[in-house]
């Protein structure tokens, strides 16, 4: 199957990979800031690349907290309710 | 007046048909029952339908306008897309509970009043217990009485509901509320309706009961009881504040939950809080764009979500198990369904050119409209979280993940066809947004295409992917269920029977031992007693009257001779006392 062997492909070279997304990762961010903010109605709106200092620290407090909260009492063995 | 086919009819009719079908048969029977519902629900025209009158109540079957349609057309092209999908199955009985569970959620959505709306209410909730009954475990079975449960209570809130309305206002009229004008009765019908919605915190029977049901059965509870609940509280509820507190608690709840969980079905159970919770919150905004963004998200949400429970189901149904810690690197045996199972991650993800971009950015949009940026931000944060969980998350550890490969091969072909077309869908509406958007109850000027947007949703999906990569080993899946609020009616029961057990039958036994000692004791003393008692004065009572009545049953019987003449010339003497008696008066 093809598409096996490019994953294959991909996963042998992940030092490129890594290359290639830091750099989307950038050009992402120089887009935003060259956004127009003309008809910005709220503060979120003039902060540039605001979306990308917001998914960058919720993805870390979702994780943390959400991980944190099972570890400390929501998680429990399968047989828990037998 | 034009006429209406209620589209339900072809299921009602379709599910006594089916166990006379065989074979193949059955098999075009299953698909042509809900080929011909989309065609009624192409044709329908709006209006009012079907009005009867039974018991003194005014009832109507079909209330078909903007509202009601965008839900039947969704509706009956998933009853199409998850017959395709469980076509392999033998039981009819199995195919029986879904077309009925179908046709009441269509009956539940064309339903002008309260009064018609319950029946089909309680059908749905007792059609769709069967579909994780048909799983044959214990676990299923267990989950399947305590959603029944869950879901009689909800019924019985919705009815209490109904009932003070109709006591208020003498009719079982189900129209828009204005949030001023709810009372008591208006606030039991919504919370009879949030259950079914899973809002919080009546919510735990959804991941409770769908990760039991059968891999197809999944496929069309995941659609239709929820957003029933949330076609019903559009049309009822639009505006309650309550509800856009809760709907976007629910988004942030729900991707909480998806982050830890291990069973992919769970992890997906987990996210249709969160998803039903962008609707719920869009209704409670209640503005047009919000309302548009409710029925447009409800309707790629069913797509797309029955797609990931349809590749979650395929996985499971191939390899025997859903869980992350014992899949990864299905990529190699299953790469079709990967390919289906990533189609619907995007879509539920957000990402431009596929269907959650075009719908779900409608609420997130009303909220920013209305200058709500906390609730706008709370929406964007389980956004993250659903790219996380359902995206990252499973594609990574089932389809690629360090572990050994899973033995596995591709599902049936008519359950990879349901998720090819399935897919396709998600990408025709991503692509072409006005296809839903004609569909939409009020007309808007919503383009998702505008560069902000597009930036907008880029970030977030991309940073989350960065974060992702530097926390995976955080995210390692662990061999764990997480408590939730169902604890207190599962657990609760058996805290009883322990406190049962160790308290009430300690005492029990306590009390059982003083009896024994001191009661039994006490008891002989007191039978002692009263057998003297007895004797020495009850007796003496007893036998003195028992003398007196031998006395007078003595002289009874000298009367008693049993001579015919005896008793007539008693009876006349009677007879002459009677009347001197009288003669003298």
């Amino acid at each position: 199957m093809k598409l096996a062997e490019l994953i294959g492909t991909l996963r042998e070279n992940l030092k490129t990979l890594r290359i290639v997304m830091i750099v989307y990762l950038a050009v992402l961010v120089v887009f935003d800031v060259f956004l127009s903010r003309e008809d910005a109605h709220y503060i979120i709106d003039k902060i540039y690349a605001y979306w990308a200092i917001f998914g960058t620290i919720g993805c870390f407090v979702l994780i943390k907290f959400s991980k944190g909260i099972a570890h400390m009492f929501l998680s429990k063995n399968e047989d828990y309710y037998e | 007046m034009s006429s209406w086919l209620h589209p339900a009819l072809f299921f009602f009719l379709g599910s006594l048909l089916l166990p006379f079908f065989q074979g193949k048969a059955r098999k075009a029977l299953l698909l042509l029952i809900p080929a011909l519902a989309i065609i009624a629900v192409a044709m329908a025209e709006q209006g009012i339908y079907g009005q009867y009158r039974f018991l003194n109540v005014d009832g109507v079957f079909g209330r078909v306008d903007k509202l009601s349609l965008i839900f039947a057309w969704v509706f009956t092209i998933m009853a199409f897309l998850g017959a395709l999908y469980s076509l392999h199955r033998e039981e009819s009985g199995h195919h029986i509970a879904g077309f009925l569970y179908v046709g009441s959620s269509l009956g539940a959505i064309f339903a002008g009043d309260y009064f018609t709306l319950f029946i089909f209410w309680e059908i749905m909730a007792f059609s769709s217990v069967f579909l994780i009954w048909y799983r044959r475990t214990k676990n299923a079975l267990d989950a399947g009485f305590r959603y029944l449960l869950v879901h009689v209570f909800g019924g019985l809130l919705f009815f209490t509901g109904m009932m003070l309305t109709y006591y208020k206002t003498g009719s079982f009229a189900f129209n828009s509320i204005a949030p001023g004008n709810a009372g008591l009765a208006e606030y039991l019908i919504l919370w009879g309706f949030a259950l079914n919605a899973a809002v919080l915190p009546l919510h735990a029977w959804l991941p409770d009961a769908y990760p039991e049901a059968t891999v197809e059965g999944a496929v069309f509870l995941c659609a239709f009881t929820t957003k029933t609940a949330v076609y019903v509280l559009a049309r009822g509820f639009a505006g309650f504040e309550v509800l856009a507190i809760m709907g976007t608690a629910m988004t942030v709840f729900g991707v909480c939950y998806a982050v830890i969980e291990n069973d992919i079905r769970r992890v997906l159970a987990y996210h249709i809080i969160s998803q039903v919770g962008y609707m719920v919150a869009g209704i409670g905004i209640g503005t047009h764009l919000a309302l548009n963004g409710a029925a447009a998200h409800a309707f790629a949400h069913i797509l797309y979500k029955a797609l990931l429970f349809m590749g979650a189901g395929a996985v499971l149904f191939m390899t025997g198990t859903a869980k992350l810690t014992q899949l990864g690197g299905l990529y190699r045996t299953m790469p079709l369904t990967m390919i289906f199972y990533i189609v619907g991650a995007v879509s539920i993800a957000g990402f431009p050119l596929f269907s959650g971009f075009v719908s779900k950015s409608m609420i997130v949009a009303a909220a920013h409209q209305e200058g709500r940026l906390w609730l706008m931000n709370f929406l964007n944060l389980a956004g993250i979280g659903t790219f996380l969980s359902v995206g990252l998350k499973v594609t990574y550890f089932a389809f690629f993940g360090k572990g050994e490969p899973v033995a596995a091969k591709e599902p049936p072909a008519n359950m990879l066809w349901a998720m090819g077309i399935t897919s396709l869908l998600c990408l025709v509406i991503g692509v072409y947004p006005d296809a839903l958007y004609v569909l939409l109850p009020f007309a808007s000027d919503y383009r998702p295409y505008n560069l902000h947007h597009l930036s907008e949703a880029l970030q977030i999906l991309s940073f989350t992917g960065l974060v992702f990569f530097l926390l995976l080993a955080k995210l390692s899946p662990e061999e764990k269920i997480n408590l939730d609020v169902d604890y207190f009616y599962r657990k609760a029961v058996w805290h009883f029977l322990r406190f049962d057990d160790k308290v009430i039958a300690v005492f029990d036994n306590l009390w059982g031992e003083l009896y024994r000692t001191l009661g039994l004791r006490a008891l002989f003393k007191s039978a002692d007693l009263s057998y003297g008692f007895d004797r020495q004065v009850i007796d003496g009572i007893v036998d003195g009257s028992a003398a007196s009545t031998m006395d007078l049953g003595s002289t009874v019987r000298r009367l008693q001779t049993g001579r015919i003449q005896t008793y007539i010339a008693l009876s006349l003497i009677i007879f002459f006392v009677v009347v001197l008696l009288f003669a003298v008066i």
